[in-house]
């Protein structure tokens, strides 16, 4: 990032007004996530207080019940929640990069036929498509499985139109030399794919944070009590008693929060750089 | 290029339409199918036609829905994008790390699951002793508001909700837009005119027109599929009088609370060319505007 690109670096030479607009922002956006950890040692009575931040007391005994499975089974939710978002994420960056390589590279009949029905899986999401997604899934003998919940969220036309714009920043030059060398398609395509090691990284992200935070498909595809994700098993406790201990509740949000932070800042200026770099051009 | 061999395009092809179909195209066939048949989950329903379809039309709960949603849309988009635009520019003003920091400040609500976020706010909203009435409208003189069970203002702690949720986003993309902009086509503005405003009319917003679109379709369409915002916040139903009753959710309650699929099916049906529609207007709107500016500038 150059800092002299860009407008207003002149006529805001006094660069604090940003600052005080964006101070009391950003503690707006950061405090309910602060109150939250720190919500997990308090009772139930200060938690209805949220203007208080502190805990009278820190005690941790309501994150060891969590942890130990008092009312639910948290390793396994974790581990079932974490499967299933790195497995959807690994299976659309496969997915969609080979398809946007034969988008971006190939000439054949029907393309952009293929590229238009990408692009309605964008503006008609499955969500919206939940019941009769449901049925069918019924149908097929998934329901209740986490390959039924998988296999819909590999269809990501986002991925496909991503990956066709990277792909086509790619110069033909190497297609061709790969040709010279007697490799076909399929084997260009293994050769480019090293080349874009932070596009791959930043699509399967973004994946993963989508797939790790849906509610409404595992939900309805999982039906019952039995296999659950860490959202589900939360907003499943929330409201179940007055007498539920709430700081459970926000030691198992930290914890769902954890996955997608930790990715995220991760590849944070990866992924800010192949952004600038795709959707801008 | 030359000539493809079909076998390695269907190799590289195959996977993702195999699935795309499975569990897409089939689906949505299926959703039509069910729409024309009788209540049943499982055995064949008995074709009844279009009367889903016209009982709907009779439905005040449905058109209720439907305007939430399209309020709550249009609202969130107005809400949402000049205040980002705002943020961008302040984003622009700063200097390295503090401007990665608030940054990612701000990006922590998008990465949050949504059931997560709806919990926080329910202490947000909460009564007398939620936040927003401890911070905001008591301070300045207003009676506390009961934001979740008032009928008139539940639709604004929602669409609230989404901004808060997705401003910081919003704001990451337009102002990664912006740092593509390469700076001579401000140099050369200023041999016109140096106000702040003209720069930003003439340089910013017509480069920014891909980023803004891109992020219109996305807010529109993440409102229409809203689910987990206000499933949590409200407890699976409406609200009070379904003030906050939203499509996907009502959906929901009529599939999976009430049995009855084929009627779901039907709502879920007839939402589609309402949002091809919407996202047609969108892009159509941008491209005169596009050819309007464009037309100008050069």
């Amino acid at each position: 990032m150059k800092s002299h690109n860009g407008p207003s670096h002149r006529s805001f030479e006094r660069w604090y007004w940003g600052l005080w607009v964006l101070l009391p922002m950003a503690w707006l956006f950061v405090y309910p996530f602060l109150w939250m950890f720190l919500s997990m040692f308090k009772g139930n009575q200060e938690i209805f207080q949220p203007t208080t931040l502190l805990p009278e007391q820190w005690d941790l005994v309501h994150l060891r019940r969590l942890l130990a499975g008092e009312w639910f089974p948290f390793w396994r939710v974790l581990g079932l929640s974490l499967f299933m978002a790195v497995g959807q994420a690994l299976g659309a960056v496969v997915l969609t990069s080979m398809a946007g390589f034969a988008f971006a590279k190939l000439r054949f009949r029907g393309r952009s036929l293929l590229l238009v029905a990408c692009l309605f899986t964008i503006v008609l999401p499955r969500q919206l498509l939940v019941v009769p997604l449901f049925e069918w899934v019924h149908r097929i003998g998934l329901h209740g499985s986490v390959w039924g919940v998988m296999f819909p969220g590999m269809v990501s036309g986002l991925g496909v139109l991503f990956f066709t714009q990277v792909f086509r920043q790619v110069p033909d030059a190497y297609l061709e030399t790969a040709c010279l060398e007697g490799a076909n398609e399929w084997g260009a395509y293994r050769l480019l794919l090293p080349m874009l090691g932070s596009c791959l990284l930043s699509y399967g992200l973004i994946h993963f944070i989508l797939a790790w935070n849906e509610h409404l498909i595992p939900l309805v595809v999982l039906g019952g009590a039995e296999q659950q994700t860490l959202p589900l098993a939360l907003a499943s406790l929330y409201g179940s008693s007055l007498r539920f201990p709430y700081a459970a509740l926000m030691a198992g949000s930290f914890v769902a929060m954890i996955p997608p932070m930790f990715f995220f800042l991760f590849s944070y200026r990866r992924f800010r750089d192949a952004l600038s770099n795709v959707i801008l051009s | 290029m030359s000539a493809v061999s079909s076998r390695s395009l269907a190799g590289l092809l195959g996977p993702f339409f195999f699935l795309f179909i499975l569990f897409w195209l089939v689906p949505l066939i299926g959703g039509l199918r069910l729409s024309l048949h009788s209540n049943t989950l499982v055995g064949e329903g008995v074709f009844v036609g279009l009367e889903h379809y016209s009982e709907l039309m009779e439905d005040a709960r449905y058109f209720k829905a439907l305007r939430n949603t399209s309020f709550y849309a249009f609202f969130t988009l107005a809400l949402i994008l000049p205040v980002a635009v705002v943020f961008a520019h302040a984003l622009q003003s700063l200097g390295g790390r503090l401007r990665s920091l608030l940054q990612f400040a701000m990006l922590i609500p998008g990465l949050t699951p949504p059931a997560v976020l709806a919990l926080l706010f329910l202490l947000v909203f909460h009564g007398r002793q939620g936040l927003l009435n401890q911070w905001f409208v008591m301070p300045l003189g207003g009676q506390p508001i009961n934001w979740l069970k008032d009928p008139d203002v539940i639709l604004m702690a929602l669409i609230m909700q989404c901004a808060w949720r997705w401003v910081g986003f919003i704001t990451f993309f337009i102002h990664s837009g912006m740092q593509a902009i390469p700076g001579m086509y401000y140099e050369a503005l200023e041999v016109e005119t140096h106000k702040a405003w003209h720069r930003f009319r003439w340089v910013t917003l017509p480069c920014l027109r891909h980023v803004i679109l891109f992020c219109l379709m996305y807010l529109v369409v993440d409102a229409f599929a809203l689910f987990s915002g206000a499933y949590v916040l409200l407890g699976g139903s409406g609200g009070t009088a379904d003030a906050g009753l939203m499509l996907v959710s009502y959906t929901y309650q009529r599939a999976l609370a009430f049995g009855e699929f084929g009627s779901a099916a039907a709502m879920s049906v007839s939402v589609a060319p309402c949002l091809l529609g919407i996202l047609g207007c969108v892009v159509w709107i941008s491209r005169r505007w596009a050819f309007k500016s464009g037309g100008h500038k050069a």
